[in-house]
């Protein structure tokens, strides 16, 4: 718990040390388990970048976004798909995806983020369901349920990428652009008003906050992080299916944030760095037929989080001024 | 002449099953309406109920070896004692956080109980077996042309009708039923007059949830499958089906479980089979947009 106190009063250096020692990572004698202790490492900054855009709805604006495993396959399949059929490079695909999650994102928010929460989750919802619906069935475009095998390595300089560490490279420097996004954000004015949004929406409005524009700019971004998540993945792993973007993946990134403190950039970081590792211990553990139980604990995770420890792992840093407000209109001051 | 007669007996075909599937997402609806009317939260575990129910009857009449219709009444006993521990631990300690917390709870039950079922029964689709149901079952009760009505569908719709009715009762004629309905209007006011709050959200889940188990075995009797995932597919459906007739209203619940499970059976006909689940979706996702308040439903304010 003490390390927990000095994470919390200090996330910053933990994590710049934590970054030094990921960059040399790939080269500690790790014996033979190097490349699987690389894929692991892999798959949580990828959810950390992942998490980090999901955690702009929910965490920084309150709204619950049940759909956000939709921009993780538009991404994925517009990198699959630009790579295929014209070779694009992975330094115009990774815009180019973005650029598509967020066009889709504003489409989808303008109209629906004058709703109430709960219309708002529920109508993402069924926006990301449509997603795996149309990949599956559109056979012309995206092959459906034979999946999208055989896209080309992405290149730097003319040289293929193909090891496990270089991967790796590529999606921590993908981190260190988002991070530097979100937290530029978190501290500017749009990031003012989307907490104030956040704590109370008619307040806000009348201090002059266009809710739908801040709204749709928040929607906007977590999109366009998502889906480049998204082309990285397709990228990196080579074949994209459907059944990769269900409504579980979305429940899963909720659950890391909600684990790691829901808006706190620190939290939601650590939420994925130890639940992805995790989920992988898991694989190992488990026998095959238990192994899509693991969600049992996604879900129990939500549960006892909410009932217990809301603020998550890392609170975000304003939470203890919210507590102190609370506290006071419970006493009707 | 021959092909037209044969159209429009499809048709009528297609009508029958649509209204039979209808009645179930309507049973599913009520519980998801009724618990938003009382307490606005969208409880997306009522579908891992319906489940759950649809399992337990299976487990009744295959391993202890109960009479079907034994095993039905035990099942919708259980699972409203369900709804009632799922308020009690999971929803009750957060009545005053804010809502997306209940929201996340409300995901987060869902996502356990499903997977619960899951290592508890396994992913295999189950059915029940023929031989301990009823065998009028499958007969036909009444055709006309190619369409026919089988007495199980005619079962599905009488208990349909039935249990609205008696809902319509309970909620119109009863202390408890006007309870209700004054805790949906304003809860502090209620607890003013001296009624006791929990134990009205507690009795709304128990019929909810109710409703939401019998629904289970119904549908695992028409389409012959159990499986865990069944509770997520159909309580989407079934909350598109209360979004459709307006959030809040019993008969709206009735209503757009209806029409929802008519357009579901003729879009999938005559559409396109493929975009089945995707046609509740759409008109949930165009009603919320252009008609939040649904087709008779109170009207609902930014803030609601």
């Amino acid at each position: 718990m003490m390390d927990l106190k000095k994470l919390q009063k200090n996330p910053r250096l933990f994590f710049l040390c934590l970054f030094f020692l990921a960059v040399l990572l790939p080269w500690l004698p790790m014996g033979g388990s190097t490349n699987y202790v690389i894929r692991v490492l892999t798959t949580a900054v990828l959810y950390m970048v992942l998490a980090l855009g999901l955690n702009i709805v929910p965490g920084f604006t309150g709204l619950l976004d049940l759909g956000y495993v939709g921009f993780y396959g538009i991404g994925a399949y517009t990198s699959g798909l630009l790579a295929i059929h014209y070779n694009m490079s992975l330094w115009l695909i990774l815009p180019l995806a973005a650029l598509n999650g967020a066009i889709w994102g504003i489409l989808l928010g303008a109209p629906t983020l004058r709703l109430t929460g709960d219309y708002f989750a529920i109508v993402t919802f069924g926006f990301s369901e449509l997603v795996v619906l149309v990949i599956r069935n559109e056979l012309w475009l995206t092959r459906g349920p034979m999946g999208l095998p055989g896209i080309p390595p992405p290149t730097i300089l003319g040289h293929p990428l193909t090891r496990d560490w270089e991967f790796f490279y590529l999606i921590l420097f993908l981190l260190v652009i988002v991070l530097a996004v979100v937290t530029r954000l978190h501290d500017s004015r749009v990031g003012r008003a989307w907490f104030a949004i956040r704590e109370d929406e008619i307040a806000a409005q009348c201090c002059g906050v266009n809710l739908i524009r801040y709204k749709v700019t928040a929607f906007a971004v977590s999109a366009s992080i998502g889906a480049m998540a998204g082309a990285f993945y397709a990228k990196w792993f080579k074949f994209i299916h459907p059944d990769m973007f269900k409504f579980w993946e979305s429940i899963l990134i909720l659950c890391l944030i909600v684990f790691g403190g829901m808006g706190s950039i620190a939290g939601t970081m650590l939420g994925a760095l130890i639940l992805i590792p995790l989920s992988e211990v898991l694989r190992a553990v488990l026998p095959q037929s238990m192994f899509s139980a693991r969600y049992l604990i996604y879900g129990l995770v939500l549960v006892l989080m909410m009932r217990w420890r809301p603020e998550g792992l890392i609170p975000f840093e304003r939470a203890q001024a919210r507590k102190a407000w609370q506290a006071k209109e419970r006493l009707g001051l | 002449m021959d092909s037209l007669l044969d159209q429009s007996s499809l048709f009528l075909q297609q009508l029958v099953n649509g209204i039979t599937l209808g009645g179930v997402y309507a049973l599913i609806a009520v519980g998801y309406t009724m618990v938003y009317g009382v307490i606005q939260l969208i409880n997306f575990a009522h579908g891992e109920i319906y489940m759950l129910g649809a399992f337990l009857a299976y487990t009744m009449v295959t391993l202890l070896g109960l009479p079907f219709f034994a095993a039905f009444i035990l099942t919708i006993l259980i699972c409203a004692c369900f709804g009632v521990i799922l308020d009690v631990i999971a929803y009750r300690p957060l009545r005053n956080a804010p809502r997306l917390a209940a929201l996340i709870t409300a995901i987060g039950m869902s996502i356990f109980l499903q997977n619960l079922a899951l290592m508890i029964w396994g992913s295999q689709i189950k059915s029940y077996p023929r031989e301990i149901l009823p065998k009028i079952f499958y007969q036909t009760a009444w055709s006309l042309g190619e369409a026919t009505l089988s007495w199980l569908q005619v079962f599905i719709l009488v208990v349909t009708v039935v249990s609205m009715a008696i809902l319509h009762l309970i909620i119109h004629r009863t202390r408890i039923g006007t309870a209700m309905r004054a805790v949906s209007l304003d809860k502090t006011t209620s607890a003013l007059m001296g009624i006791k709050v929990n134990r009205v959200i507690s009795f709304t889940f128990a019929i909810g949830s109710a409703m939401g188990g019998m629904a289970g075995i119904l549908v695992g009797l028409y389409y012959n499958a159990i499986f865990p995932t069944m509770g997520y597919i159909a309580g989407i459906k079934a909350f598109a089906a209360a979004v459709l007739g307006g959030i809040g209203s019993v008969p709206g619940a009735m209503l757009g479980g209806g029409v929802l499970g008519i357009a579901e059976v003729i879009g999938a006909g005559y559409l396109s089979s493929e975009y089945r689940d995707g046609i509740s979706y759409a008109v949930m996702i165009a009603v919320i947009l252009f008609k939040p308040s649904g087709l008779i439903g109170r009207q609902i304010g930014e803030k609601a």
